[in-house]
């Protein structure tokens, strides 16, 4: 082989710990090396037409650049190679940047330990063959999980680009959580108001099927060609015939069933419609409460259903679709607060939520939009709002700041005043993050126009004084004194988790979380809609706290990765995939027991049996080369001879 | 009359020690286990050795297991990477040896090695250079053994062919009988006191050995008869039945030599890349497997066909006696315990059975 | 480039891409500063890592090796590092049987988000590698020779199984034959005071078969090569679990196979039969009683007392009956499981690490490949391609070296982590007589002290564990890295 290396400096991220020249002199003399040296940055434009102008001047056959991480720049580098007229297969990456420059400062150890990563990474190039993509059909539907405003916004946004789009959501109705929202920050618009249209949009759409009180059971399948199966749970009410009139709420007597969609301030009926715009509007029953469905008698909706709609033998269903891409959209749940003794720890029923709270102050929840606190019916006065409870607190395993609590604790107070204008509101908070288009000015407006008393502190203790009131003990430490004040009502800003069950969906769709359940994007910079696993896109908070204008603009990012994708009839497959040597192979099935995707089968060749690898389904993972005893199918780019070759390299007295 | 010389047992280690001043001494040693083996290894001052019959004969002497052909590295201009030299080592590894204690089997198969590897068209330097540098003693056998038929095909316990020096032991020490100049020029040498008083002795010793023997069959008409049954396929799968296709037989064989080359090491590493000829073994698939993944000798049956009808019909013909020197490692040591004699026996009989 | 001298020691590591590997990028964007010593193989998944690279960096001058992948539940590909966390926790268990400290070896999960706990499990591992010091090589002790003791005691009385009813078997075998194209048993061999395979396909070959104490060989070694034809063989205790992991390894049908069967009382360990009756001529006869043989060579009698003179494997033999058979003739003896470490195992746990190392170092050195071993186990079933002798995949040299007859023991070990059952044919076929069991033996205890007393070739539906996973492991925890 003739095999060119390059050492990139980037700038002095990597010259500045590693003597990059003496790397190159170094790498002269590794086999088949014809040409080593360093570039300032090989990723540039003028990096990568060296590397090009190298590839035709010195023939070279294979290619090494030592610089960042492949995880970065290993597609681009790719594309350089191919350029100049080799396969893209030919190149390997040595990572001395994240894994030398960056974590070491002994210049002398440094450029020793990038020297051995070139060493190991031209031992594997030795070892690579050209690799030919085959080309695959593409199913042009995309899976999206998770209607709330991100997923809503990347359905439409790929339905209006004339994608068939298949809409998941778990509960009842679409609109996640901005469809509890009264108003939105910072323009105090009407949540329902903005967000009403594009529910009915998602209704009508032709190119969207929506599947509401639905889940995702099981995904099979790979970037093109997907296969999903849906869980549709059983509503007990037959949505083809159901109109939305709402008669069955009207009659239902289970008046007890707690209401999810209002965060449980006040009840609801065991057979209900969510809220008014509910998209669908269909009604759905409670098992739990229904009591036809826990004592075997009551049928009342049944009777009073003027199409017949209710069915109290129905099932869950499995549904399967076929996709060629997936969006997962599946936003956030609260934090579960009452783990704060120190704030009640849910004994007290006017400690209420931000999320409860909206709910009391929208015109369509349960108090009709009159701030009533739920212990009795009262219109509070004094209102304290606490910031951060359950962010960026460490002694409960959050560091992490919620991100828009801040706001919106800002706009309810806003909104209190405008509902009670003798009250008075107090805002505990630890830092305003204010950081957004117009967020700074409309926390000052909450302070100044609308009198807010922020207290910089925390609060300590919560307990009532038996008057009917509530004793908020905290610290001012701008002040550095205590504080107490008498409230009717506290407010707390709970801070996010990721959605209940996320981890399991990450597993279905084998993308990575972290550890807090957050799906982890391919990068955190250049990549925040991409995950590792090809055809899978994150929009929303499910990837990362965000507020509603950041979520709707990865939404619709996330549609356009969905359209960019569908632009082509066909796409690639990865040919990093396993194969078998049928000389090799005895027909164990060990391999197909194992193989994760099902991507191997069996299959006969003049008489015997032998195993195959089914090329556009293989991952490429290479559990089968490592469970095949006579290494007779292997990974390509990874076989066993390339991984030898780096032992060997490092491992050789 | 040849020069004899006798050492008392307790003499023996001296006798190695004055060997081992010009040249490597491989004396059999046991190797304690379970299952005990004597295998040779170069004796030193002090080294524990051992008269019996080795589990794994000499061959290695002359043959090593694996042997560096050509030691190659290619070096690098520094300032032109592209200018890259070879350095080429082809010395082969020869070092003067004495064989201590080889069995007279294991002494013929030196003879048997040297009609291919030095009388052929072109001789082998390796192992030219390795015989030439090699002397062996050979310790007479007193008694036969269940798996041994040297005198089936030729030889005997006492055969001199390919020993230098032949021992045999006394009912008080051993007598050392030089056969070869290069033998007696050693035992001139060896300051050991004189043997001659001792050759009437040695002489009823070693036909007392011959006499318990079990009688030998005759082995006249095998070349033809086993050459008469190469096409006869049923006959090899049957007697291969049991076999497991490893490499026993032809590794403990004392006449085996089949070799394979394969190239190991990387020309640019500090330590060069090695072409090294090791051992091969026709009982292995292996042996015939072609580059384009055909071969010729898929079933066990057809590469015991060639192991058998080498040792006693095509080696014959080229050099007029057998390859197989009837120390019987190869029944021994065999997993699954397939007798070779019997093969044969089935063979010469094969016609008498059809009848 | 050799290590830099005094500063590093030579630390491998192998990353998977999606987590791990960007774990350790995370670490580096946070300029979370590390030791200098780790070298990192990227891999698309700890599922791709096979222990044997492993164990070939190990030999091969590694002082430490480090896996990483996803964490358990997280893999990109949904399931690679299930299986590579058994695969890995039983190379841990196993390599100190070679004489390695486990230590050196350390496998954990750490996602791509995890930067800070990368920097932690460099910083600890190196440290450690250092506290532990440049390992030890295997040419660096002087051998070692030490004998398995054979005094052992049995779980059960042993015997010449000369009651059992030889020609009730042969009947049955001979009405059955017809519809098969061999029945594999045993018969004698070149004398009386040993037995070979016998192959039958005639009444009169039937004739021939012999049941007794030197019934050593293990017929199921044959069955593979058969496949697709209808076959029987005839099967001790031990021989049928061969044949039930065959089964469970679709290497045989279970249609195909008809299983003669009776209770076998032990079998001689042939090597100290063959040292008793040492260098003869001919074997005069062999007396068979109750509790052992009496055989007369050159007419010296010998005295084999069957409680003496066992394979290893029967003093612990709890399965003496085939656990799976058509045609069983005798009732099948039951035997209570009684504490029992196989002797090869038992001498390798009496010594310390450095001297196992010189153990293998003295063992290994007489191998000369013949890969007798390999050729008798039934659980080889690579046969022509195995990886010892392929250039592609290339896992070992042709050069004679003791590291190479070695790790090709392990290879051979470490294949049958989960399938080896005991059958001891590999020791036994051994014409140098390494003690080679002792590494299958080490990993079977690893699988059964790992897999809830998993053991191989008792149930034909049982997955190989190995080829299977639990999300929630039982048995294998995630260290602490503190």
């Amino acid at each position: 082989m003739r095999i060119g290396v390059f050492i990139c400096h980037c700038g002095s991220n990597i010259a500045g710990t590693v003597d990059c020249a003496k790397v190159a002199e170094n790498a002269r003399m590794f086999p088949d090396v014809v040409l080593a040296k360093d570039i300032m940055y090989t990723c540039a434009e003028p990096g990568q037409a060296a590397i090009e102008a190298a590839i035709h001047e010195h023939k070279l056959d294979g290619v090494v650049v030592a610089s960042c991480s492949p995880r970065i720049h290993e597609p681009t580098f790719r594309r350089t190679v191919e350029r100049a007229g080799l396969n893209r297969y030919m190149f390997e990456m040595a990572n001395i940047r994240e894994h030398v420059s960056w974590i070491g400062k002994d210049k002398e150890a440094n450029t020793n330990k990038a020297t051995e990563l070139v060493q190991i990474a031209v031992a594997k190039l030795r070892n690579d063959k050209p690799l030919k993509a085959k080309s695959f059909d593409v199913n042009k539907r995309v899976l999206i999980i998770g209607a709330g405003v991100a997923g809503i916004q990347a359905a439409l946004d790929c339905a209006e680009g004339g994608i068939q789009v298949v809409l998941v959501e778990r509960e009842a109705t679409i609109g996640g959580k901005m469809a509890k929202l009264d108003k939105t920050f910072p323009t105090v618009d009407c949540s329902a108001c903005i967000l009403g249209p594009k529910m009915v949009d998602v209704a009508q759409h032709p190119n969207i099927t929506l599947y509401a009180k639905s889940e995702v059971e099981d995904i099979s399948g790979y970037v093109g060609n997907f296969s999903i199966k849906i869980r549709k749970r059983a509503t007990y009410v037959d949505w083809d015939k159901c109109t939305g009139c709402g008669a069955c709420t009207e009659k239902c007597p289970a008046k007890k069933t707690p209401d999810t969609f209002n965060e449980l301030v006040g009840p609801t009926t065991a057979i209900n419609i969510a809220f008014p715009q509910a998209i669908p509007k269909k009604a759905v029953i409670n098992p739990e409460h229904c009591r036809q469905l826990t004592k075997g008698k009551c049928g009342v909706c049944a009777k009073v259903c003027p199409t017949g709609a209710i069915n109290y033998e129905q099932q869950d269903e499995i549904i399967t679709e076929e996709v060629g891409c997936i969006v997962a959209a599946t936003g956030y749940d609260l934090m579960d607060w009452t783990v704060y003794e120190e704030y009640g720890g849910g004994r007290y029923p006017d400690v209420v939520t931000s999320l409860q709270y909206e709910r009391l102050l929208s015109a369509s929840g349960p108090t009709e939009g009159h701030i009533k606190r739920p212990s009795d019916g009262k219109e509070p006065k004094n209102i304290v709002f606490i910031q951060c409870v359950g962010s960026r607190d460490r002694s409960i395993g959050r560091p992490y700041c919620s991100g828009f609590c801040c706001m919106y604790t800002a706009k309810q107070a806003i909104l209190t005043k405008d509902h009670i204008p003798d009250s008075k509101s107090y805002v505990f908070y630890m830092d305003i993050r204010a950081n957004g288009k117009i967020y700074d000015e409309f926390t000052r407006r909450a302070m100044e126009e609308y009198g807010t008393e922020y207290i910089r502190g925390r609060v300590s203790k919560i307990y009532p004084d038996g008057e009917g009131h509530l004793i908020v003990r905290g610290v001012d430490t701008l002040l550095g004194e205590g504080v107490e004040i008498k409230a009717d009502l506290v407010v707390l800003a709970v801070g996010v988790e990721a959605a209940k069950g996320s981890p399991k969906l990450a597993e279905k769709l084998r993308i990575s979380y972290d550890s807090y359940g957050f799906f982890l994007e391919s990068h955190v910079k250049l990549k925040p809609v991409e995950t590792n696993t090809a055809g899978v896109y994150l929009a929303g908070v499910c990837q990362g706290v965000k507020d509603i204008p950041a979520s709707v603009a990865q939404g619709s990012a996330a549609a356009a990765k969905v359209l960019g994708l569908f632009s082509k009839d066909k796409l690639e497959n990865d040919p990093q995939i396993a194969s078998v040597d049928m000389k090799r192979c005895v027909d164990c099935g060990k391999c197909i027991r194992c193989c994760p995707f099902g991507a191997i089968k069996e299959v006969e060749f003049r008489g015997k049996m032998y195993a195959q690898v089914i090329e556009t389904v293989c991952q490429g993972c290479g559990l089968c080369t490592s469970t095949c005893p006579q290494g007779a199918i292997q990974l390509s780019h990874a076989t066993d001879n390339q991984i030898l070759a780096e032992v060997n390299t490092l491992c050789q007295c | 009359m040849s020069i004899t010389r006798f050492v008392k047992p307790e003499g023996l280690p001296a006798f190695l020690a004055h060997l081992s001043k010009d040249a490597r001494v491989l004396a059999p040693v046991v190797k304690p286990a379970d299952k005990r083996s004597v295998v040779f290894e170069p004796w030193k001052e002090g080294k524990e050795f051992t008269l019996e019959k080795a589990t794994v004969p000499a061959k290695a002497a002359v043959l090593p297991q694996c042997e560096t052909l050509v030691s190659y590295r290619k070096v690098k201009d520094k300032a032109n990477p592209q200018n890259v030299t070879l350095e080429l080592d082809d010395t082969p590894q020869a070092e003067t040896t004495v064989v201590f204690a080889a069995r007279p089997c294991d002494a013929r198969g030196y003879v048997t090695l040297d009609r291919p590897y030095l009388k052929g068209p072109i001789a082998d330097p390796y192992y030219k250079a390795r015989r030439e540098k090699l002397t062996v003693i050979t310790l007479t056998c007193n008694s036969g053994c269940n798996t041994c038929f040297c005198h089936w095909v030729g030889g005997g316990p006492s055969s001199p062919e390919g020993s230098d020096i032949l021992m045999t032991e006394l009912s008080d020490g051993y007598i050392l009988q030089g056969i070869t100049p290069k033998g007696d020029a050693l035992l001139e040498g060896s300051g050991l006191d004189d043997g001659a008083d001792r050759f009437k002795e040695m002489e009823d010793v070693r036909k007392a050995a011959w006499a318990t023997l079990v009688k030998a069959p005759n082995l006249k008409d095998a070349p033809a008869k086993v050459a008469a049954k190469f096409t006869d396929v049923d006959f090899w799968t049957r007697e291969t039945d049991r076999c497991l296709s490893c490499g026993a037989c032809t590794y403990f064989c004392p006449t085996c030599y089949c070799f394979n080359i394969t190239d190991e090491g990387e020309a640019t590493s500090e330590k060069g890349g090695r072409r090294l000829r090791t051992w091969d073994n026709c009982m292995s698939p292996l042996f015939t497997r072609e580059a384009s993944g055909h071969n010729t000798r898929m079933e066990k049956a057809l590469r015991m066909r060639n192991r058998v009808s080498h040792k006693f019909s095509t080696y014959p013909e080229n050099w007029g006696t057998f390859s197989c020197n009837g120390c019987g490692r190869c029944i021994s040591n065999c997993p699954v315990s397939l007798d070779i004699r019997q093969i044969v026996l089935d063979a010469i009989n094969a016609d008498k059975a059809a009848k | 480039m050799p290590v830099l001298n005094g500063k590093e020691l030579r630390i491998v590591g192998f990353l998977c891409n999606w987590c791990s590997y960007g774990g350790a990028d995370t670490a580096g964007t946070a300029r979370a500063g590390q030791p200098t010593d780790l070298r990192i193989i990227r891999v698309p998944c700890s599922g791709r890592i096979d222990p044997l690279f492993i164990v070939k960096a190990l030999l091969n001058g590694a002082d430490g090796v480090l896996v990483s992948g996803c964490h358990p539940r997280d893999c990109h590909y949904a399931a690679g590092n299930f299986y590579a966390r058994r695969r890995l926790e039983v190379l841990k268990q196993f390599l100190p049987v070679l004489g390695i400290d486990d230590r050196r070896f350390e496998y954990t999960w750490v996602s791509a988000s995890e930067g800070q706990r990368w920097q932690h499990v460099v910083q600890t591992f190196t440290k450690r590698i250092h506290d532990l010091g440049p390992a030890p090589k295997l040419e660096d002790p002087e051998p070692l020779l030490k004998v398995v003791d054979m005094a052992l005691t049995s779980l059960r009385p042993l015997g010449t199984g000369q009651k059992n009813k030889l020609d009730e078997l042969k009947a049955a075998i001979k009405a059955k034959l017809p519809e098969l194209e061999v029945v594999i048993g045993w018969q004698q061999g070149y004398d009386a005071a040993r037995t070979v395979p016998l192959f039958m396909r005639t009444p009169e070959d039937v004739d021939k078969l012999v049941w007794g104490p030197f019934n050593v060989n293990n017929p199921a070694v044959y069955l593979p090569q058969y496949k697709g034809k209808k076959v029987g063989i005839v099967v001790k205790g031990c021989d049928a679990k061969s044949v039930v992991e065959l089964l469970q390894e679709n290497l045989i049908n279970r249609e195909d196979v008809t299983i003669f069967a009776m209770p076998c009382e032990g079998t001689l360990d042939m090597a100290r039969v063959n040292q008793e009756l040492g260098r003869y001529t001919t074997i005069d006869k062999v007396e068979y009683d109750e509790v052992g043989v009496t055989i007369t060579a050159d007419g010296k009698e010998h005295r084999f007392c069957m409680n003496d003179f066992a394979q290893g494997k029967c003093y612990g033999c709890t399965m003496p009956t085939a656990v799976l058979s058509d045609t069983l003739i005798g009732t099948p003896t039951e035997v209570k499981p009684g504490p029992y470490t196989p002797p090869e195992l038992a001498l390798l746990d009496s010594m310390s690490l450095d001297e196992r190392l010189a153990f293998w170092r003295g063992q290994m050195e007489r191998c000369i490949r013949c890969y007798a071993c390999r050729n008798a186990c039934p659980m080889c079933v690579c046969r022509d391609y195995c990886i010892a002798e392929s250039r592609e995949p290339h896992w070992i040299s042709q050069e004679d070296s003791t590291r190479d007859k070695l790790f090709f023991q392990t290879i051979h070990a470490m294949h049958l982590a989960g399938r080896c059952t005991g059958c001891g044919e590999c020791q036994r076929a051994c014409p140098v007589g390494i003690p080679i069991l002792a590494l299958r033996q080490q990993i079977a205890r690893a699988v059964g002290q790992l897999f809830d007393g998993y053991k191989s070739g008792v149930d034909p539906e049982a997955v190989p564990p190995l080829l299977g996973y639990e999300v929630e492991e039982k048995n294998i925890h995630e260290r602490e890295w503190k």
